[in-house]
């Protein structure tokens, strides 16, 4: 009892830590004990350092997912046009500020100017081009056939070609 | 030795440059739209604790296999109507006419759908998400009924006769009509 009273001995014996086999086995470090509380504070600090897995920039520009955006990208410029123009009929309808065939082409007429009617035409052209070949690819590897790293390749530059073609036959209706 | 140095150099301030890229490429805030507030995400993107049950989302007849094959019959519907409409130009038949266009409009609509889905998400932009997709539900609407002025109406003749007319129409030589 004199032994554990005296706070020297006492400080002794609580750092003292005998490292026998069965204590290393079996003894606990306090210290590394949490609270779940402190634990989910733990797993949140380290939740914030993982790691972002990276954008499409990091990766070389190649055919196979290039082509994809691009069917995207038409996709949505060509439904933007289509929308505008269907929108602003179906708004004439109720409000009816005198839109029909005739007044939008006579406005198309005198109040595009060239250099637009040329950069709309050529790109709807090309895109429409692109979008429908693409779009008929893409229906094809649904169907299951043509999903190979050489069969992805060669539609990808018959679609090319198809969109070069296409497009510019399309365009040239418009002269 | 000049040129060899010169490219050498060029080539660590290229590394360099694109390391910093990487980083603001990387960063969440970079691929925001500006102009749409955003919600404050959860630490490395997860909601919870570790011992928390998974709350699956709610079961949508409309959603997966049956809108995917919604998707591939509208695609194939298209490409007779399209090439239909390709070949005859402005004398295509009125029922091809308000096919397309109404085709159309489901393809354009499931397609803005998906681009919602993937550029406004939920987890990242909330009720926005759900204003985006009344906004093209709205739209719609009013293009339903804009179509079918377009093929009913008094002075007009349908989307593709319209087209034809928009695409010839800087063409002086008008006779010859045809997409």
């Amino acid at each position: 009892m004199f032994m554990l009273r005296n706070p020297l001995l006492s400080s002794l014996r609580s750092s003292y830590k005998p490292t026998t086999t069965f204590t290393r086995l079996f003894s606990i470090n306090k210290n590394l004990l949490q609270t779940p509380a402190k634990g989910q504070e733990i797993l949140l600090k380290q939740r914030a350092k993982r790691p972002i897995s990276p954008h499409l920039t990091i990766y070389q520009p190649q055919i196979t997912w290039y082509l994809s955006s691009v069917h995207r990208v038409s996709g949505v410029l060509l439904g933007a046009v289509f929308f505008g123009v269907t929108i602003a009929y179906g708004i004439n309808k109720i409000y009816n500020f005198g839109l029909n065939d005739d007044s939008l082409v006579e406005y198309y007429k005198n109040n595009v100017p060239t250099w637009l009617d040329y950069t709309g035409k050529a790109s709807i052209a090309y895109l429409f081009a692109f979008h429908f070949a693409n779009g008929i690819r893409h229906l094809v590897w649904d169907k299951g056939s043509g999903f190979t790293i050489k069969g992805i390749y060669k539609g990808g530059y018959s679609v090319l070609a198809v969109c070069a073609v296409a497009g510019s036959y399309l365009f040239s209706k418009a002269f | 030795m000049l040129g060899l140095r010169s490219i050498a150099g060029s080539r660590s301030t290229l590394q360099s440059l694109s390391r910093s890229n990487q980083f603001s490429f990387n960063s969440l805030r970079f691929f925001t739209i500006p102009f749409l507030p955003t919600l404050p995400q959860n630490p490395g993107g997860v909601k919870g604790d570790i011992n928390d049950n998974l709350i699956p989302p709610k079961p949508n007849k409309l959603a997966s296999s049956t809108h995917w094959k919604l998707e591939k019959v509208l695609a194939i519907g298209l490409i007779p109507l399209v090439s239909m409409s390709l070949i005859q130009g402005a004398g295509v038949g009125s029922l091809v006419d308000l096919g397309l266009s109404y085709t159309l409009l489901m393809h354009c609509y499931v397609g803005f759908q998906s681009c919602i889905i993937d550029y406004i998400p939920k987890r990242v932009y909330g009720h926005w998400h759900n204003r985006a997709m009344y906004l093209l539900t709205l739209g719609s609407l009013l293009s339903i009924l804009g179509i079918y002025d377009m093929n009913f109406g008094e002075k007009n003749n349908g989307a593709v006769s319209l087209t034809s007319k928009l695409w010839t129409s800087k063409n002086d030589k008008v006779d010859e009509v045809n997409k």
